[in-house]
């Protein structure tokens, strides 16, 4: 063999063994720095390559009458997804059309454009809330539809027959500004949902639950293979539960008898400002908010002359009428400007300048002392009494009665109305100017006096308790602000009995309104309107023998004498009370 | 046949097992047996690439039993013989159906063999008959040609089969096996020197630095004026012909296909892809691994042919750096010993056998291991006693079991 074989060959072995070792420790240190050194980085890859996160969507809190029955509530509506990988040829886009109403062209372009910038073997989302039906009709024929992929999430439900369209308000999707100007602690994600009015929007933060993140692994292929866990899983939890003060029986009661009619109903408890009914009618479907609302829909609510969006019972202004004539009485006694005994012939009319102004009854009422003028809503009297009081006190009086600014209550879009003050008159009228006239309309509660139904309520609410009543609140354990009127204690008196004999006397305008489950107080108004029929006012409230309290409010547009639409509807809403809370 | 029998079969064989070879051998099937057992959580298979790999190795078993028996002889007086028959039964290929791709196979009945694997082992007895043959004052340049011919050959023929992996081993056992045979060391670098050139030729910096490193070696080596300025010149020109080769005569795609095959990371859509999910596999295992089938790349399928090329990953992801060094050392522990018998052997043929089998397994498990860590193309090169597979099992297996025979028979 080869020179020198045996004496090198110790040699030749050491150097053979020392190549070996090199290269041994050289791969070995390729393992160590990527095994111990880069450990982290490839640790994230693997975890990125298999383990996928899933958003789910947190239900909503339930929201509850007073009596815990459920108003609105969740159920499960589905998200239609493609896994573009599995979309084959064999997929049929014809019945898929007719279905979903999804184009071939619009789900072909989707899909490339999946593929492009996401993983071939994620679902792409096609469609949100999904009806049962449509999933079902899917599910038949899935066979005709590879990749198609089904999620799940909470939407809206209004299993109650009360339906509160206005007061619960509704959901939209998350825009761009949403996303950006919202707390970060409601971490809003692309495609949630928020509270865009009523209820739903000012409760937000209690009622949007936590979404829960859950990790699951996925093969290359895009089959799940179970949970993935981990300390960054969370599970959902779900909205708080948001009780209301609202009766969802009398709620029924008030929304049955203002179907077909235009106004707003409101009941609440004088005593501590829990709203118990609140109707503004006509109203919207709120089942159509589940997914995206159709555009012809919402341009028809727009435009429709009835304004069927527009909340009544806080937005709708309209002149109060007679009621607002107990505000006036109730300053000139408190400051002594009459006494009840004052009197003032009524003959139908009264000439002030140069323009005359009408009593409501053309005939006269005769002598009218200040219980007969507000039993029968004489108008002349209180053109007198204002002449009395002067403008400046009496749109101080107003004010402190809580008009012309807002209630309080706790759903969005309250308007504060319109107290005209001299500031007001002048700012309003400046180059015509405007008639010390304009004041006679006022006390009678017409001209620039706007009010909501929200504020009217409030003159009932102040007098049946003596001044000492809260601000109103639908969320039931809300500690609302007192609402409070100094006046003496013989002027709350005089105010309770002159409501009394409006209601009880035979010859009372608000005698309709009369229950005979307890004792009722209140008083008519009739807000004239230019453009038709004049609206329909009822305020009043009823105590009953066990001492339960409820006021309320009605307008009626377009229902005449408040004599008529406004008192009959209080008294079947007071009966109703009486029979809830025997 | 009585005659034949004799030749084939030693007469009074001596039968031990030589535990220090035999000991990491069977730990690294046992690793091989968990790593399986764990791919094979998922399998499809009716018969598991574990239970499989079992069987293998039960066959194994009788495999090298029945090695104890061969007169180690016989295969160096039939080398060349078994030459002939290798380069034959190798271009009998090309007349057989492309079986995935390619055309390695023989295909008898139900019967398939893969000539070019059991090539292997012939070709260590080829050229370990060459080498012992020489006297001594040959002439070592036409040594190490005529070894070299007698590996391109073959090796060009299964290349074309195509199968890299295979003629790279072919080509590999040639350079210890001459080391071994006593050629110097010098020769051996002149020849391997151009090829060097070549690839120093593509930075400008390494190639100043190579012709250094030559001129040095060339001033210590000490050769023959004309024979040191013709290599000097032959190293210089290889290193400037490249660039010209590179940028004028190979096309943009060629260029392209070299490149992403020296390094397969500059295309992660495509030959980089299993590469990269090989490294996230064992780079995620950390020191312990993750735990048997616990692997996520394994398990959820992003690690390529993980039972055979890439089995080593699976090892890195489910039983950490731990696993590697356990077969590394096992491997150091078991050539450590191979090298010390392949001194002690008197019969030089014997021990250039050894040799070649040390190089055919280091080689293997070097190239595997590099594969699956992005520092050496993807060869098909499987890891000997951890990858599943028949054929390649049993061929290691008789290796050993020719080795266990020498050790026995011939210190």
């Amino acid at each position: 063999m080869a020179g020198g074989i045996g004496l090198r060959l110790r040699h030749r072995r050491r150097v053979l063994f020392l190549i070996l070792i090199v290269l041994f420790l050289s791969i070995s240190f390729r393992f160590y720095s990527i095994q111990i050194l880069d450990y982290a980085s490839y640790s994230k890859k693997a975890a990125n390559n298999s383990v996928r996160k899933i958003i789910k969507t947190a239900p909503r809190g339930i929201i509850y009458d007073r009596n815990l029955i459920p108003i609105v509530d969740n159920r499960p509506t589905y998200g239609l997804s493609l896994i573009p990988i599995d979309v084959t040829e064999e997929f049929n886009y014809h019945l898929f059309e007719k279905i979903t109403n999804l184009l071939e062209v619009e789900i072909k372009s989707k899909i490339n454009y999946a593929k492009k910038k996401f993983s071939r073997f994620k679902p792409f989302p096609l469609k949100r809330h999904v009806s049962f039906e449509e999933r079902s009709r899917i599910e038949e024929n899935k066979l005709e539809f590879p990749g198609v992929h089904f999620s799940e999430f909470p939407a809206r439900t209004y299993p109650n027959e009360a339906k509160l369209t206005h007061v619960l308000g509704y959901l939209r999707t998350v825009t761009d500004d949403v996303l950006n100007n919202a707390d970060s602690k409601l971490n809003y994600q692309y495609g949630d949902v928020f509270g865009f009015n009523g209820l739903e929007h000012i409760y937000e933060k209690n009622l949007r639950g936590d979404d829960g993140v859950e990790f699951r692994l996925v093969d290359i292929y895009g089959i799940d293979h179970g949970k993935y866990l981990t300390d960054r899983e969370y599970e959902i939890i779900m909205g708080e539960p948001l009780v209301l003060s609202i009766d969802s029986k009398l709620q029924r009661k008030a929304e049955a008898l203002l179907a077909d009619k235009m106004g707003s109903v409101i009941c609440m408890n004088p005593q501590n400002g829990q709203v118990y009914a609140f109707v503004s009618s006509p109203d919207y479907d709120l089942k159509s908010f589940i997914g995206p609302i159709p555009q012809k829909l919402w341009d028809k609510w727009n435009k429709n002359s009835e304004k069927p969006l527009m909340n009544r019972g806080i937005q709708g202004t309209y002149p109060p009428g007679s009621i607002l004539k107990l505000i006036s009485v109730a300053y000139a006694l408190d400051e002594k400007i009459i006494d009840e005994n004052w009197s003032v012939p009524c003959n139908g009319a009264y000439k002030y300048g140069d323009r005359t102004f009408h009593c409501w009854n053309k005939n006269g009422h005769g002598h009218v002392d200040l219980t007969q003028s507000i039993k029968y809503s004489c108008n002349i009297y209180y053109y007198h009494l204002i002449q009395k009081i002067g403008f400046e006190n009496w749109s101080k009086i107003v004010s402190e009665f809580g008009f012309g600014k807002r209630s309080g209550i706790d759903i969005p879009g309250e308007k504060k109305g319109i107290v005209p003050t001299r500031k007001y008159m002048n700012d309003k009228y400046t180059s015509r100017g405007w008639g010390k006239g304009s004041l006679l309309n006022f006390v009678i509660g017409q001209g620039d006096l706007l009010v909501t139904p929200q504020q009217v309520i409030q003159i009932m609410n102040l007098i049946a308790t003596s001044g000492k009543s809260f601000e109103p609140h639908i969320k039931l354990d809300l500690q609302s602000e007192p609402l409070q009127v100094s006046l003496k204690n013989s002027t709350w008196e005089f105010l309770k009995d002159a409501t009394f004999a409006v209601v009880n006397d035979n010859d009372g305008t608000g005698k309709n309104a009369n229950s005979k489950w307890g004792v009722v107080h209140g008083k008519t108004g009739t807000a004239q309107n230019p453009h038709g029929e004049d609206h329909s006012w009822f305020s009043g409230y009823i105590e009953l023998p066990n001492k339960k309290m409820m006021s309320l409010a009605i307008i009626v547009e377009n229902g005449g004498k408040g004599s008529l639409a406004g008192a009959n509807t209080a008294r079947e809403l007071f009966d109703e009370f009486a029979t809830l809370n025997k | 046949m009585n005659w034949l029998l004799t030749k084939i079969f030693s007469r009074n064989p001596t039968t031990a097992v030589n535990y220090r070879i035999i000991l990491p051998i069977i730990l690294l099937c046992f690793i091989s047996l968990l790593l399986l057992k764990s791919t094979s959580a998922e399998s499809s298979l009716i018969i598991s690439t574990f239970s499989r790999q079992l069987l293998w190795l039960v066959l194994g078993i009788f495999i090298f039993i029945g090695s104890q028996f061969l007169r180690i002889q016989f295969f160096n007086e039939y080398a060349y013989h078994f030459y002939i028959f290798l380069i034959i039964a190798i271009m009998g290929t090309y007349f057989m159906p492309i079986k995935g791709g390619s055309q390695r196979w023989l295909i008898i009945g139900p019967l398939s063999i893969q000539p070019s694997e059991i090539g292997k082992v012939l070709m260590v007895f080829v050229l370990a008959k060459f080498l012992s043959d020489q006297r001594e004052n040959f002439s070592h340049l036409r040594i190490i040609l005529i070894t070299i011919l007698l590996a391109v050959f073959p090796a060009l023929l299964v290349f074309n089969q195509p199968d890299l992996g295979t003629a790279i081993i072919y080509l590999a056992i040639t350079y210890p096996m001459l080391y071994w045979a006593g050629v110097r060391p010098y020769y051996l670098f002149t020849v391997v020197a151009p090829v060097i050139s070549i690839l120093a030729a593509f930075d400008i910096i390494a190639f100043y630095l190579w012709m250094l490193i030559i001129i040095v070696l060339l001033v210590y080596s000490q050769p023959k004026l004309l024979e040191g300025v013709t290599l000097f010149i032959l190293n210089i020109s290889c290193g400037l012909l490249t660039p010209y080769i590179w940028d004028h005569i190979l096309y943009a795609h060629q260029r392209y296909r070299i490149l992403t095959f020296l390094d397969p990371l500059r295309d992660p859509q495509g030959a980089g892809y299993q590469i990269i999910q090989s490294m996230t596999a064992i780079g995620s295992g950390g020191f312990w691994g993750k735990g048997l089938g616990q692997g996520t790349q394994t398990h959820l399928r992003y690690l390529p042919v993980r039972d055979t090329d890439f089995i080593i990953s699976v090892s890195g992801e489910e039983l950490g750096l731990f696993s590697i060094l356990i077969i590394i050392s096992s491997y150091s522990f078991f050539i450590f010993w191979m090298l010390v018998y392949a001194e002690k052997i008197r019969n030089n043929f014997s021990s250039l056998v050894m040799i070649g089998f040390v190089s055919i397994l280091f080689v293997h498990l070097l190239v595997n291991m590099g594969m699956t860590v992005g520092l050496f193309p993807v060869t098909g090169l499987p890891a000997p006693f951890i990858s599943y597979g028949g054929s390649f099992l049993l061929t290691c297996i008789l290796m050993i079991g020719l080795i266990n025979n020498i050790t026995n028979n011939e210190i």
